[in-house]
């Protein structure tokens, strides 16, 4: 009957039923059985929730560790070790509450039954530390995206009915539309009972700096524009392409080495750690390239003298309408600068000033 | 056998369900049928299945799960429901089949994944036609005990239930009924292996 004063969500650690590891399933057949045993479960909602219980971590100071482990999966907003919490000799729990819940379901699904640092973890969603607000949004969450794949697929029934209305073409048409919002949303759920066997070809891990969109997105909006953006030249393009991906690769590692100072991890881009003046130079850089393509496009492999520096050839801003924005100004520049008036020239006299010490 | 159900186009994926749900049927060992369900279920938090699973009338499958004495049948259908309602067509088939008397009787199932499953079913298959039905009396009155609950899980769920899908009114009214000790039997866990029986009104 105590319900107002025990409402804070960091305390009161119980030990549910669900927080329990059940036994795996032996007796499935064979054909409905997934690449691994699981325990005869159904999922729903109200089983998941942004805040894992992680069980099973040795109890030798790894908190950071355990901490960038699984920023790797997605914002963290909070975290701290359950003390009160039953564990095991030398082991400590750990609650974690990410920011999203596709991202504590890709971390579950990734680190459950892991080994650290010489402990198995056991991790498991732990919907009794949400408030009335935090269910609500799962909630409401969960409808809008079940609404706006169904949505979808009779929109694309629809379309295809229009086209040919052959029944057989249904099959073609389901697959490609879920395949997106799949990513987009991060299922697991399918697999979980028994047909596992289904799910895992997925490549579910989202890349970290991605977080704030869903990752699917963010990895298109590299590749596409890219492209899109320097429609002169496809020739430089080839390897403006291939360049983001190298900056993100190189930004998951960092992010994941990096010592946890804060309670949340701020996926930054890779352009931000640039130093100052490389900035400006790879800049201007790019200017010149500009002026060069712009004026012979099958001279611009003369210029380039010694190995080219591995920097990202054009600033993303993250965004696609700022791409698109960007993408204008950068080309209305390369028009004036058609015209000589030599800018990079300009940039070379302020640039020393702030040496001119005494 | 081991193909990926991702690469499963849509009509192996209904064969495959369709193979499923025969199965289920024929399975004599309740062990097997336990099974099988929670397969479905688990299907049904897809929602690319949703339509066919529909087709293949696993909501009343479902439903019918939800009178067995196996407290497991009970909990894997009421969670398929859960599950399934969250789509538009299929909550309407649920209430068009009179599935919401079954899933309040859930609500007194003495296992807390069951009775969470069948609150959120119900705030999923809550119109404004079935607003009359769903959130009748007596369960008004079940969450509000609800929401005094120890377990936090079902605490907030009723919370949520009340705040969102009750009127004020109707909550003041369970509230004095409440006082008044006039109660119902809805949400009081059932002695094990009794079948559900309709609850009076208050």
């Amino acid at each position: 009957m105590a319900s107002s004063e025990e409402c804070s969500v960091w305390k009161t650690p119980k030990v549910y039923k669900h927080h329990e590891q059940q036994s795996v399933c032996y007796t499935r057949p064979k054909y409905r059985e997934g690449r691994r045993l699981r325990a005869v479960k159904v999922y729903t909602i109200n089983l998941e929730s942004r805040f894992l219980l992680v069980q099973g971590v040795p109890a030798i100071g790894v908190m950071t560790e355990l901490i960038q482990l699984f920023a790797l999966y997605g914002v963290i907003e909070e975290y701290r070790v359950l003390d009160e919490y039953p564990a095991e000799q030398f082991t400590e729990v750990y609650l974690i509450k990410f920011q999203k819940l596709t991202s504590a379901r890709a971390a579950k699904r990734n680190t459950d039954e892991k080994s650290f640092y010489g402990g198995l973890l056991h991790v498991c969603y732990a919907p009794e530390y949400e408030t009335v607000e935090d269910t609500r949004q799962k909630l409401q969450d969960r409808r809008r995206y079940v609404n706006r794949v169904c949505q979808n697929k009779v929109k694309q029934i629809d379309l295809t009915n229009e086209k040919s209305i052959t029944p057989s073409c249904s099959n073609t048409l389901r697959a490609p539309i879920p395949q997106n919002e799949e990513e987009e949303y991060g299922y697991e759920h399918n697999g979980q009972n028994s047909n596992t066997s289904c799910y895992s070809g997925v490549p579910l891990l989202p890349l970290p700096p991605q977080e704030g969109h869903p990752p699917s997105k963010g990895a298109l909006r590299d590749r596409i524009f890219p492209a899109e953006d320097k429609m002169g030249s496809l020739h430089q393009f080839t390897d403006t392409r291939e360049q983001p991906t190298v900056c993100l690769k190189q930004d998951s590692f960092s992010h994941g080495n990096r010592p946890a100072s804060g309670k949340t991890f701020n996926p930054t881009p890779s352009v931000r750690f640039m130093p100052r003046p490389a900035h400006l130079e790879s800049r201007k850089r790019k200017m010149e390239d500009k002026e060069d393509t712009s004026l012979d496009v099958t001279d611009n492999i003369a210029p380039i003298i010694g190995p080219k520096l591995p920097e990202p050839p054009k600033i993303d801003m993250e965004d696609e309408s700022l791409n698109i924005t960007a993408n204008l100004i950068r080309n209305k520049i390369t028009k004036i600068a058609t015209v000589p008036e030599l800018k990079p020239a300009e940039k070379n006299t302020t640039t020393p000033k702030p040496r001119r010490r005494i | 056998m081991m193909a990926g159900r991702d690469g499963l186009s849509g009509s192996d994926r209904f064969a495959y369900l369709q193979g499923l749900v025969t199965e289920f049927q024929d399975a004599d060992s309740e062990e097997a049928k336990e099974q099988i369900l929670a397969n479905l279920a688990n299907f049904a938090y897809d929602p690319r299945n949703m339509e066919d699973l529909r087709t293949l009338q696993v909501t009343e499958l479902f439903l019918d799960m939800l009178t067995e004495e196996n407290q497991n049948l009970v909990e894997f259908g009421i969670g398929g429901l859960c599950n399934l309602s969250m789509d538009q067509e299929s909550r309407n088939q649920i209430v068009q089949t009179d599935g919401v008397p079954l899933v309040m009787g859930c609500l007194s199932s003495p296992r807390d994944e069951t009775v969470l499953s069948a609150i959120t079913t119900l705030m999923n298959l809550t119109t404004a036609t079935s607003h009359s039905q769903t959130t009748n009396g007596s369960v008004v009155l079940c969450m509000l005990r609800f929401s005094l609950s120890e377990n936090p899980r079902l605490r907030n769920l009723a919370s949520v239930f009340l705040q969102d899908y009750c009127t004020e009114e109707q909550v003041e009214k369970a509230r004095e009924h409440m006082q008044g000790h006039i109660q119902s039997a809805v949400g009081i866990p059932l002695p094990d292996n009794k079948p559900f029986l309709d609850s009076s009104q208050p």
